[in-house]
């Protein structure tokens, strides 16, 4: 009996509390939280969210139409007709910064997806076979990113670009995919020396599928705020080129190109230049904020506090 | 360390080489190449164009043409505009002082307020006093520039009537030389402070957390329990350091003076090379083009080398890496 007693007081007792029986995190859930945890990033992801939803569902939010003249009602101040006035041709600013967000977010978006595949291929391609590939790839990538970009993106855009979407996408892309390259390729260099990924290959796979399948996957983190932050700065890269009239030309009407119009008007009817700015900036200030965020929710050497 | 330096030189001009190259090939193939002035001109016959194209080069093969550009680049002769027939050098000469002052004195005015600001951010960091810097921080970041141009425009030229809104200097009057200084700083202020927005705001943050991880070191640690004040280890250890690594992006972003200041020029209608380069851009003037796409590439990748030799120089740590 003592010896029992003995037993029962020294032998470790295990408790069963609600963290051992708490159902397992998966690891999309736990970056979840993490970025939640940031306010200020969640408050940006919420307005863009908004304004997404804003410029698409644009023709149940506004029965006007952009490109509609109305010369009786020019620098019309704001009203319940025109949240937002008119501008020296009559039309709604309303309906020109729903239609043109459009333009200027499908531009930033689609811009930041070509380069992003860009660069993320050439830079698996160069850490992963190094050697003389890596050399050449990254002597192309040094002589891009030597270039300055404005200048060249004028001048290519002055003589290459027909003021449609396709063509200022691919120029912008085209400017873009160097960081994502480079982080890539530093990614790839460190990841592939890993156990697992000498593992996978001893049982057979194929460089392809170690590259997309296994490595990528895991570099995915860096190339995700990279994406983010650069669709930001690719908002601004074509908000400049309409601005100078090298990039979106009429009939379509992206912010920037208002900002243009805006210009030669603007001691007539400032709000006209505050409108499509202040548009751009909350735009590029969000994407910003949540790819900030999401590099904090992604770093997997932060600490949970 | 002679051996980094050597290193990098290399690797510098066979980048130059490289860029003169792929410049040169796109002029090529631009619409009309370098003879579009020639090839659109509705007004010259088949023969008279014939000539020209003879008499400018432009039908030898292009590796040789390429020689002929280089060669004599090399030298300083970028050819003559197309607009008005002056010599390229002369061009860019006169804008090029005009650029390098409204440049220069942005940079020294966002050195100014960016240094401080990154410092007190990461003494007092997660303050309201860290807090609001940062705010600032990421509006400069987002800010379209040439919107804040015609924001400060419109609120100081347009609406308060405090300074001028354009040029350089105020035509048609003849002031004593300190009324013309007064003048010319007035016009140079707004663009000055436009420009500045985004180096400050950037550096700021980045000397901010280059000033972090500063304090996080043993040796400040050491210094403080030494009994040095909070001045004295703020000044003469952890600032000396902190700022190595913003020398290196300063000297970076100095590169982009060439083409950096393009937006603001032209907003402000500042008689700069950016400017030019937009200008001449309109007009289809390629060897201005030309001439300033290379002079840019040239002066980016010089400061580029810069920086790593500097940050080589500074830091000990890197050179034996």
């Amino acid at each position: 009996m003592e010896i029992q007693e003995e037993m029962a007081t020294t032998a470790p007792v295990l408790e069963i509390t609600p963290q051992l029986t708490r159902a397992r995190r998966s690891q999309l859930r736990i970056i979840f939280d993490r970025f939640m945890r940031n306010r200020v990033a969640v408050a940006g992801a919420i307005v863009l969210i908004i304004m997404t939803l804003a410029v698409i569902f644009a023709p149940l939010l506004t029965h006007n139409s952009p490109t509609a003249i109305d010369l009786a009602h020019v620098y019309a101040p704001p009203s319940l007709a025109h949240p937002f006035g008119t501008d020296d041709l009559g039309h709604d600013e309303f309906a020109r910064a729903l239609y043109g967000g459009r333009v200027s977010l499908a531009v930033g978006v689609s811009s930041m997806l070509v380069a992003i595949f860009i660069g993320v291929t050439l830079g698996a391609v160069a850490g992963y076979y190094g050697g003389w590939i890596d050399n050449l790839l990254m002597r192309i990538t040094d002589v891009f990113l030597a270039v300055p970009l404005y200048l060249i993106v004028f001048v290519l855009s002055a003589s290459f670009s027909d003021g449609s979407i396709k063509s200022v996408v691919f120029l912008i892309a085209i400017f873009g995919w160097m960081y994502a390259a480079r982080l890539v390729r530093g990614e790839f260099l460190a990841i592939k020396e890993r156990e697992f990924v000498l593992a996978a290959r001893t049982i057979g796979a194929k460089d392809f599928r170690l590259m997309f399948r296994h490595i990528l996957p895991n570099a995915a983190g860096p190339i995700i705020v990279n994406a983010t932050l650069l669709i930001g700065s690719n908002i601004i890269l074509e908000a400049v080129l309409s601005f100078f009239g090298f990039g979106i030309q009429p009939p379509n009407a992206s912010w920037g190109s208002m900002l243009n119009n805006a210009q030669d008007v603007m001691t007539n009817d400032p709000l006209l230049v505050y409108i499509p700015g202040l548009l751009i900036f909350i735009t590029v200030l969000c994407f910003n904020l949540v790819g900030d965020g999401l590099r904090d929710a992604l770093d997997p050497y932060m600490t949970e506090r | 360390m002679r051996r980094y330096i050597i290193r990098r030189i290399l690797q510098a001009i066979l980048l130059l080489f490289l860029m003169s190259v792929g410049l040169f090939l796109l002029i090529h193939a631009l619409p009309g190449g370098p003879a579009a002035v020639i090839a659109f001109n509705p007004h010259l016959t088949l023969a008279a164009r014939q000539a020209l194209i003879r008499r400018f080069g432009l039908d030898k093969p292009l590796y040789l043409q390429y020689f002929y550009w280089i060669t004599a680049a090399l030298r300083g002769n970028f050819g003559f505009s197309y607009v008005d027939g002056q010599a390229v050098t002369a061009l860019l000469g006169q804008t090029f002082g005009n650029t390098l002052e409204l440049f220069g004195s942005a940079l020294v005015f966002a050195l100014i307020l960016a240094v401080p600001l990154g410092v007190i951010s990461a003494i007092r960091h997660y303050t309201i006093t860290d807090y609001l810097i940062t705010v600032l921080a990421y509006f400069g970041i987002s800010m379209p520039i040439f919107w804040f141009g015609l924001i400060v425009q419109l609120i100081f030229g347009v609406q308060l009537h405090w300074l001028p809104v354009v040029g350089q200097r105020t035509y048609g009057y003849n002031l004593d030389p300190f009324d013309t200084f007064i003048d010319y700083l007035q016009h140079l202020i707004l663009p000055m402070c436009v420009l500045s927005l985004a180096f400050i705001a950037g550096w700021s943050r980045y000397m901010r957390s280059s000033m972090l991880e500063t304090i996080q070191q043993d040796y400040i640690r050491t210094a403080k329990a030494k009994g040095l004040g909070p001045v004295a280890t703020l000044v003469r250890h952890a600032l000396r350091n902190a700022l190595i690594p913003l020398v290196t992006v300063v000297a970076i972003d100095f590169g982009s003076i060439a083409g950096g200041a393009a937006v603001t020029e032209t907003v402000f209608a500042w008689p700069g090379m950016g400017r030019l380069f937009i200008d001449s851009l309109t007009a289809r003037d390629y060897p201005v083009l030309l001439a300033m796409l290379l002079l840019s590439a040239v002066v980016v990748i010089l400061f580029n080398l810069i920086a790593d030799i500097l940050y080589a120089v500074l830091d000990p740590r890197i050179r034996y890496s």
